[in-house]
């Protein structure tokens, strides 16, 4: 999937100015943003249910508004898009008769998709019964009943308990390990993180960053580590980059290389008068880069 | 802790626009609708008038004058045409029974020569459907009639220089005096009024030419009200799905799929029709297991009625759906237009009670063609042909309506 400088306004409110990043077979991509950064414009956009102002989005190298193109798409909205008083099996037959699943071919995905799930055992129990992991399960069930080669997921682990999670991102995994693209947007920086082979950051409606983990680290925050100490006594003389950090009342000091670098400094700590007492080594993470390069938590 | 709980209720509702408009706005429009198709009848410009027709196979000069006076009737109004010198051109009788039949007119007035008198045979052609207006017809005729013949006597003396007197009918023992005659309601359909008093006051009938040999005539026009109404109920609510579906983002999966917006109205538009013809074939079957109606009789009118019925209101309640953002306006504006509309169209009272604007304003409602429809069928036992003009009535407004619901659900395609 190719987005190529896609524009979308809302009167004043310009959701997508330009957003360009590529999507590639069989990969995993997580798309973050904090709140109104364009995120489920762009979802619904990707899947032909908004029209760009400009730009264009191509599928295997045809644009989405070509007939049948859309076919190789699946969506799960955030919302539980399925009807809560229809039974599993009866939602999963709705939503394969609508992307033209009939017969015994119908019938093996739904079983397939049951078993997927896990929900075999309850396929003719109304969905309004459920538990809310088990209604996502669903949701996302329906959106892949049709075989598609680039599943979209807005926030599809939005509400659930982490058990629930797990199982979600291991479906995911099931999908991804036969060959499917996954694009899916969260707020869990730890499901970007570990679930994901590349993230896409996005704010005002903008692409700020896209890459691996490590691209992004390396392009932002860089691989260098934060050393924070509880020293006791008076130090003398203040080692060349310790400092204070009164959010979390401790010495800070950014080394390079822990090995290499941090003996000496505790060396030039106690020469200086002081003991350390305690010290945590904190590694930047997707959090740092997101932080770094928004200037906001992704929940803001 | 009370006045909290009473706070708390009332910013909800200051803060709920819909809620507030149901509230305090919505009692005052419908009493005003309600107050303006019932209460007009005051009005002396929009009284109803009683549609009738004019026969006159008889050559008497009683059946003559007595026509002139009814057209001077301003409670009257005549549907014949007119001649080149203004006079009417006057039908015979059959012709207006026919008129009675397919309920063109209230009621047909037909003088006919009498073998047996010199005067001519009154009848007074009624639809009991609008039982007022027959009886009130029957009223006027015979006071026409009155003064008809005391016109002519009142000539004949004049021109002999005779001296007229009009005295009580039970003191009447003189062909020259006149009494008025007495009047008694028809029964059994048909029933002489008898000249009670002298001898030359004409025996005036009042035929029904409509209710007399049926079980249970009325039931069907009250079936057919309340069907109507309730089909739109239970339409506009459950066209409310393709809200739902806009609000929990169904909508976009659907559309997301093979299914285009045009299958997606034309699924829920077939299936709103075939649950609406469902409710009218049990609301009908149950009148005529407990009601008498005569349904078997009249299946293949009732079910093309039923059919183009159940299709109107079905487009009618998509293209409310379309016009609103959500659930909750969809239910106060439907409650608001489906009560209106029924209470316009005559589901809910008789159009023929209401004033000559009300009911010509009620002909906008597809209710009102509904009725008139089923009213045919079942009132005037007309055939398939003879309620034509209903059928494609309701045909065509329900392919506006979902003409109109597509072009207005383009918003929901392209966001």
């Amino acid at each position: 999937m190719s987005v190529e400088s896609v524009h979308k306004r809302f009167g004043d409110n310009h959701a997508l100015r330009g957003m360009s990043f590529e999507v590639k077979v069989g990969e995993r991509l997580a798309l973050l943003g904090p709140n109104g950064a364009g995120k489920t414009t762009l979802i619904r956009t990707l899947c032909g249910r908004s029209r760009p102002d400009s730009g264009q989005i191509l599928l295997f190298g045809k644009s989405i508004r070509e007939p049948n193109v859309l076919q190789e798409l699946g969506v799960v909205p955030q919302e539980l898009a399925i009807y809560l008083d229809l039974t599993t099996r009866q939602n999963l037959e709705c939503f394969g008769q609508l992307h033209g699943l009939r017969g015994k071919q119908l019938r093996d995905r739904v079983k397939w998709a049951l078993d997927w799930i896990g929900l075999s055992d309850r396929a003719n129990e109304l969905v309004k019964n459920f538990s809310g992991g088990m209604k996502r399960r669903v949701n996302i069930a329906c959106g892949v009943l049709h075989k598609p080669r680039i599943l979209l997921l807005d926030e599809p682990t939005v509400g659930v308990d982490p058990q629930s999670r797990q199982r979600i991102f291991d479906m995911l995994d099931e999908l991804h390990s036969i060959g499917t693209s996954i694009v899916l947007t969260t707020h869990h920086l730890d499901e970007a993180e570990s679930r994901c082979d590349r993230i896409v950051i996005v704010d005002h409606g903008l692409v700020v960053a896209d890459g691996t983990l490590e691209d992004l680290m390396e392009q932002t925050v860089g691989a260098k580590r934060q050393v924070f100490l509880e020293i006791e006594g008076v130090l003398v003389v203040s080692p060349p980059g310790l400092r204070w950090d009164s959010k979390r009342n401790r010495f800070v000091i950014t080394v390079d290389n822990i090995a290499e670098e941090l003996p000496s400094v505790l060396t030039r700590i106690q020469r200086s008068g002081g003991t350390v007492k305690d010290l945590e080594v904190h590694q930047p993470n997707l959090h740092d880069v997101f932080l770094h390069l928004t200037g906001k938590e992704l929940r803001e | 802790m009370i006045l909290t709980i009473i706070q708390t209720s009332w910013r909800r509702l200051r803060n709920n626009r819909s809620e507030l408009f149901l509230t305090f706005i919505v009692p005052i429009v419908f009493f005003s609708i309600f107050a303006v198709i019932f209460g007009s009848r005051d009005s002396s410009s929009s009284t109803p008038k009683i549609k009738i027709a004019i026969c006159n196979e008889s050559d008497s000069k009683l059946a003559s004058r007595s026509v002139e006076l009814l057209s001077e009737q301003g409670s009257l109004r005549i549907t014949n045409d007119k001649n080149q010198d203004a006079s009417w051109v006057l039908l015979k009788r059959d012709a207006g029974a026919d008129l009675v039949r397919r309920g063109m007119v209230s009621a047909a007035i037909a003088f006919s020569p009498n073998k047996e008198t010199a005067n001519p045979k009154i009848e007074v052609l009624t639809d009991s459907f609008d039982q007022v207006s027959s009886q009130v017809l029957t009223a006027v005729v015979q006071r026409v009639v009155y003064l008809a013949q005391a016109d002519l006597v009142a000539a004949e003396a004049s021109s002999r220089g005779a001296a007229v007197r009009f005295t009580d009918a039970s003191s009447a023992n003189d062909s020259s005096v006149v009494a008025p005659a007495s009047f008694s309601a028809p029964i059994n359909g048909k029933e002489g009024v008898a000249a009670a008093t002298g001898s030359s006051m004409p025996e005036i009938l009042s035929v029904d030419l409509m209710g007399g040999q049926k079980t249970n005539p009325v039931i069907a026009m009250y079936a057919a009200g309340i069907a109507v109404m309730f089909l739109l109920f239970s339409a506009t609510t459950a066209s409310g799905s393709l809200l739902e579906e806009l609000e929990n983002s169904t909508l976009d999966r659907l559309l997301s799929s093979r299914l285009t917006m045009d299958q997606l109205l034309l699924g829920k538009w077939s299936y709103l029709t075939m649950i609406g013809v469902a409710q009218m074939i049990l609301m009908f079957s149950w009148g005529a297991f407990v009601f008498k109606i005569d349904l078997a009789r009249h299946w293949v009118g009732f079910t093309a009625m039923a059919v183009v019925t159940a299709g109107a209101s079905s487009s009618f309640a998509l293209l409310l759906a379309s016009l609103c953002k959500s659930r909750t306006q969809l239910g106060w504006v439907s409650t608001i237009v489906i009560l209106s509309m029924s209470a316009l169209g005559g589901s809910m009272v008789p159009r023929y009670l209401m004033s000559e604007t009300i009911q010509k304003a009620g002909l906008w409602t597809f209710n009102a063609w509904a009725l008139e429809g089923f009213n045919k069928v079942f009132w005037r036992e007309l055939s398939l042909d003879q309620i034509g003009t209903e059928l494609a009535v309701l045909t065509a407004s329900g392919a506006l309506f979902i003409v109109l619901a597509r072009i207005f659900a383009i918003r929901w395609e392209r966001a």
